[in-house]
Formats: structure tokens, sequence, C-alpha cells
């Protein structure tokens, strides 16, 4: 019962905090909210009991990616753009692929998904509690392991060749080679900066 | 690790690993001794290991019809090894003929044969994935060095343009493909191939309807409408068609294609469009063969718009590269209507055509980057169309190969491309589609209207100054010689590329059963 409350809870937040992602003007509050999104669905992993992944979506996304975001937007120099005359230009077409692909998931899920499952109400299903199990088993972050290292091995390679690339391009596209015409920041202009001036779209 | 069965990914591994010695080589030389530019030897090496990775591809004998390696995740089939053959040499060719522009343009990183390195590595390994996770993996490190490449030429505000936008439409339509394979996950709980082609090929014939159904609920729903299943195939379909810049998500191709440096796009036209149709092939004709029976004819339309949209909206065009990249997005309509049969001269002709398309295109391209006018200004490369006005006084033979060249790819009767043109027509003819034919046969006489345009400003325009070409050097102009000469050679015996696709064909066909 508990649970499932929080599981509520959580999902209100995480569908709130997303929306607000999207609505809000100032692009601080932006990544603020995407830091909340992330942090609730990461306790919606917790409560799904998987540990592992959801303590990397707090490491990875809220300790890495949603910093570099914050520090992107920091730098970028954006003037305030008018916000009312761009969404009027795009928003009819943009909700009309968002209705539609909304429309198109709500009739599709709840109609594949609204049978019960037979197994559970029938006797064969009783919950015994498989002690075996219980005793003798792997930790989730082991399990992962097992089959990073084994079965999906070359895709682990794979990932690795990606990352490479992803610090190989960066350092390409900024290193400085030629002198003339590379852009670069101005340190006090950067510094001088105040967090309610920043980006509003 | 590897046990003997899994040696023939030897090819894929070796390429991996001479990428990371190159990086380290390339890393160690340059930064050491105050960027001494290595561009060039690291391209010939680069070169050197295409074609060691061809020599042990081509070892690689396949003697069934296929099998699947690293938990079923990779397979290895003729169509894959034959198609990487094919696109390492193209390739090979790529890298000599982007040799001099890039000089020319004081691209002088030598990163940027190492990207293409791993750009080819990510295409490989499309042509051989059996499973969304690794084909999802494989194109992030295609597309990855493809952004980087379209943004390297920094000091160009276009190329980063170019490079930003591929970057976010990009990210775009990957996130399309995760969300569609996640839910083909939670719907079968398994990505593989292999393992969906069990699971769904024979879904429509095999289940009795008239069976007490009460007790397959989900299983009815799931299955046998299939709503949720078809749901996730539209945006795996969507994502690819994205790569692919068919009609309505074309948009980006322009751009990119204009703004990003020549040789990147050189490499963004020729040669990832051949993997992409395999990953499609192999998704929606051995795994999901009976869904997308269903939606055939949405591929049509998209087809027929995108003929359309590619014949009509290249005649406005008044630069070369934009010109180009309309006619490859019409090409890549013609090939969906192949694709859309669902027969097997169908699939034949798609791998022909497709064949064609990469031989050609790296003909048409190769001239491109040949064609370097004698400015004061070296950093102007969007070449105008009037640039190339009395080509044929300055460079008889050039105007005359280009010319030709065009006339293929545009369908004219005495070269392969009408062959190849023709056998799309009859294909989709043969499947009763009476009016799609007709309608991108009128399209195809549109479209050549603008392939015929260059050859009049080329050899008939009335102007008093024609432009100066820099001289080509002999080794390259050797190579452009080869290639026109293996396109005449394909009209006069077009058995050999109607061979390799049939034997691919049939092999695929025989795997589907």
């Amino acid at each position: 019962m508990i649970v499932n409350l929080f599981f509520y809870f959580f999902s209100f937040v995480l569908i709130t905090s997303s929306l607000m992602t999207v609505f809000s003007q100032n692009s601080i509050y932006s990544v603020l909210f995407l830091v909340l999104s992330f942090v609730s669905s990461s306790s919606i992993l917790f409560l799904l009991e998987c540990e592992y992944v959801s303590l990397i979506f707090i490491i990875i996304y809220v300790g890495a990616i949603a910093v570099l975001f914050l520090f992107v937007v920091m730098m970028l120099d954006i003037k305030t753009i008018s916000l009312v005359k761009d969404s009027l230009k795009y928003f009819p077409f943009g909700s009309f692929i968002g209705i539609a692909f909304l429309i198109e998931i709500l009739l599709v899920v709840p109609s594949t998904f609204e049978a019960i499952n037979p197994y559970n109400i029938s006797f064969l299903c009783n919950f015994h509690l498989d002690w075996f199990n219980k005793l003798d088993y792997f930790t989730e972050i082991m399990s992962v392991g097992h089959l990073l290292y084994t079965d999906y091995l070359i895709q682990f390679l794979l990932s690795g060749n990606i990352l490479l690339l992803a610090t190989i391009g960066p350092v390409t596209l900024v290193l400085i080679r030629s002198i003339k015409t590379t852009k670069k920041q101005i340190t006090f202009k950067q510094l001088s900066r105040t967090y309610n001036s920043v980006l509003y779209i | 690790m590897l046990i003997f069965k899994e040696i023939q990914l030897l090819p894929e591994i070796f390429l991996g690993i001479s990428i990371i010695y190159l990086i380290i080589h390339g890393t160690f030389i340059s930064v050491n001794n105050k960027y001494l530019l290595i561009q060039n030897s690291v391209l010939y090496l680069s070169v050197l290991i295409i074609s060691l990775f061809c020599f042990l591809l081509i070892n690689n004998t396949i003697e069934c019809n296929d099998f699947q390696i690293f938990n079923n995740t990779i397979i290895i089939d003729y169509l894959g090894s034959f198609s990487k053959i094919l696109i390492a040499i193209v390739s090979i060719f790529c890298f000599l003929m982007i040799q001099r522009y890039l000089t020319v343009q004081k691209i002088n990183y030598f990163e940027y044969s190492v990207l293409i390195l791993f750009a080819l590595l990510g295409i490989f390994f499309i042509c051989s994935s059996n499973d969304l996770i690794t084909a999802y993996l494989a194109i992030e490190l295609q597309s990855l060095s493809f952004y980087i490449m379209a943004a390297l030429k920094k000091d160009s505000a276009f190329s980063v343009d170019a490079g930003l936008k591929y970057f976010i439409l990009g990210a775009f339509s990957s996130s399309l493909f995760l969300f569609g394979s996640s839910i083909l996950y939670g719907v079968s709980g398994t990505t593989n191939f292999e393992d969906l082609k069990n699971l769904f090929f024979w879904v429509y014939s095999s289940y009795d309807c008239t069976q007490d159904a009460s007790d397959y609920t989900f299983v009815k729903d799931v299955f046998i409408n299939g709503g949720l299943i078809q749901f996730a195939l539209s945006f795996i379909f969507v994502s690819l068609l994205f790569k692919l810049a068919i009609a309505p998500f074309h948009l980006w191709s322009i751009d990119v294609y204009e703004g990003s440096p020549s040789s990147s796009t050189f490499f963004f036209a020729v040669v990832p469009k051949l993997a992409i149709f395999i990953l499609l092939v192999r998704i929606f004709y051995s795994s999901f063969f009976e869904y997308t029976a269903k939606w055939r004819y949405y591929i049509v339309i998209l087809a027929v718009l995108t003929i359309v949209v590619g014949s009509f909206a290249g005649l406005e065009q008044k630069k070369l590269k934009s010109l180009l990249a309309y006619s490859s997005i019409s090409h890549m309509g013609y090939t969906l209507i192949a694709f859309s049969t669902g027969t097997f001269e169908g699939l034949q002709m798609l791998f022909c055509y497709l064949f064609l398309y990469m031989i050609a295109g790296l003909c048409i391209w190769s001239i491109f980057l040949m064609l370097q006018l004698k400015y004061k200004y070296v950093k102007k490369q969007n070449k105008d169309l009037a640039d190339l006005s009395s080509l044929s006084k300055s460079n008889n033979i050039l105007a005359l190969f280009f010319s030709t060249v065009l006339l293929s790819i545009a369908g004219l009767p005495p070269m392969v491309g009408f062959l190849v043109k023709i056998g799309i027509f009859l294909v989709s003819i043969e499947v009763s589609m009476y009016f799609v034919s007709i309608v991108s046969i009128l399209c195809s006489v549109i479209s050549t209207f603008y392939y015929i345009r260059i050859v009049k400003i080329m050899f008939f325009e009335n102007s008093t100054a024609g432009k100066l070409y820099q001289p080509i050097k002999s080794h390259i102009s050797i190579v452009i010689v080869c290639l026109f000469y293996f396109l005449l050679f394909l009209f006069i015996n077009p058995t050999l590329i109607y061979l390799f696709s049939y034997k691919i064909t049939l092999l695929l066909t025989m795997t589907m059963m």
C-alpha cells in the first residue's frame, strides 16, 4: 500500500517536473526541474527494486549531465527571444503531432494490458517462498556484470569505442591549432553574469 | 575469450584495434613535435587498414548459409559480408579522393581519418547486427562520428551549423529508435532478431482463431492484433527513415550536405545508406514480415512523396552540392519503392539499385571534388552551377566523364542506371502498383531536366570567359578513369551486379524460411 502511494507520488512529481522543464521560461529553472525529474524517476526505479539502474541514474544524470547542462546554459550568450510569436508559429503543427501520438498511445496501451494474467487468479499460483533463491542469489550489479562480460561482450566493446569517440571528437573540435579563427570565451564577461539574466527562451 | 567460431568477427576486431593504434600514433607524433602535419600519412595508413580489412573479410569463408555468434547478436551471412566488402572498397576510393581537398582546405587534423574509420566500424557492425542493442550502438558509433565530421571545418560558420543541426536531429531520431525498441522489449522480452522472428514470423498463419480465446487474451491482444508492436515498429521505421532522409524527414539532409565540408558530404551521401537498408531488411523482412504487410501501402506513399520532393525541389537549386543532395533523396525514394514491394525480385532490385547508387555516387562525388577552381579565395567551395560553364573547353575528358555519369544517374537508356531503374519500375508493375510506377516514371523524367542542365552548362554555354581549374594529379586521374570504365563495363556486362544481388537475395530468403 505504502509502496503504491510512493509510486503514485513519485510519478506525479516526475510528470509535473518534466512538464515544468518544457514550460518554464528561465532555462536555469528548466535544468533544475530536469534534475528533479531525474531524481524522482530514480526513486521510482528504487521502488521497482532496480537499485543499480537507479543509482546509475543519480550518479550519471544528476552528477554529470545536469551539471554540464548548467555550465552550458550559463555559458551561452543568447538574448531574450519573444516567446509568443515563435510558439504561435509552431503551435498548431506541433500540437497536432503531439495529440496524434498521445491518442495513439492511449488507444494502444490500455487495450493491450487490460487483461488480467490468468495465471494469477488460478490455484496454480501459490505464494510460496523460494528459500534457495533467497539465500543464494546474485546482487543486481553482479548479474549485470556477468551479462556484460559474457553474453554482451561485443556490445560492451562497442560502447567503449563510442566513449573513446566521444572523447576524441570534442577535443578535436575545440583544440586551438590556428590562432586567428577560433572563438574564445571572455573570462571576465563570463564571471560577471548573474543567474536571472542568462537565457530566456 | 574468442572461441574459434567467433573468429569470424576478426575483421571488425582488427579494425577497432588498429583505430586505437592509429590514435596513439597520431597523438604521440603530432603533439610532441609542435603539431607536425601528419594528415596525409595517416590517410594512407587508413587506406592500408581498410585494405587489410578487405583482405581479412574475403578470407572469411562462410561455410554454411548463416550463423550467429556472440550470443546470437552478430549474424555472419553472405549479405553482410558482401556489402561490407563493397563498402570497404568504396571507402578506399573515398580516402584517395578526399586527400587533396583536405590539403587545400587546410583541414590538417589527423583525427579526420580516425573519425572516418570509426564511422566505418559502425557501418560494418550495422551490416552484421542481429540484435536491437547492437544495431543501436552501431548506429550511434556511425552517426556520432558523422556529426563531428560535419562540424570539423571550424572556421566556417556553415560547417558548425551543419554539425549542430545533424547532431540535434540525429539524436532525435536515435531516441525514436530507442523508444520503439524499448516497447518491443517490453512486449516480447527479447531484442534478438532471431527470437523475434521465431515469435512473430508465423503469427497470422499458425494461430487458430476459432479456439477458445479466453485464456489467450494477452497473447491475442499483443500478437494477433499487434497494436503495440506496430506502434513500436513504426517508431523504429521512422528513425531509420530519418537516417536515410526519406521525404517527410528529409529536411535536415539538404542543410547538412550543403554546410559540411565536401569530403564529409561525400561520405554522408555515398557510404551509409546501404547499411541502413540492410538493417531495415533484417528487421522488416525477416523478423516482422507479417506486421509490415499491413502498412506496406504507407511505405509506398512515403516513397512516392520522396521521389516527388527530390525531383521537383532539385529544379530550383543553383548550387551543385544541394542538387546532388536532392538527387540522392530521390534515389532513396526509388529504393524504397523496391523495398515496399515485398517480393523476391523487389529485394533483388533493391540491392542492385543500392550497389549502383554507391558506385555512381562515388564517380560523381569524386569528380565533384576534382573540380577545384583557381580562385583567390580557396575557402569558397560550394560550387554554383555556373562555375562549371565551359568545362568542356578547359578539360574535355573530365566534362565527358561527368556528363556520362550524370546521365547514368538520370537513367538514360545507354547507361547502367537505366537498367536498374527500369528494373525497379518493372518490379513495381509486377505487384500491380501501376499508379505508383507511372508517377515515379514521370518524376524521373522531370528530374532528368536538372541533370541535363548541368551537361548543357558544361558543353553549350556561351560565356566569354570560362573558369580555370587546378590541375589534377596523375594517380587521382587514373582512379577516376578506372571508376568510369567500371561504370561503362557494368552497362556492357550488367550480369555482374545482377548475379551478386540475386545470390544475396536467394541466400537471404532461404534463411527467412
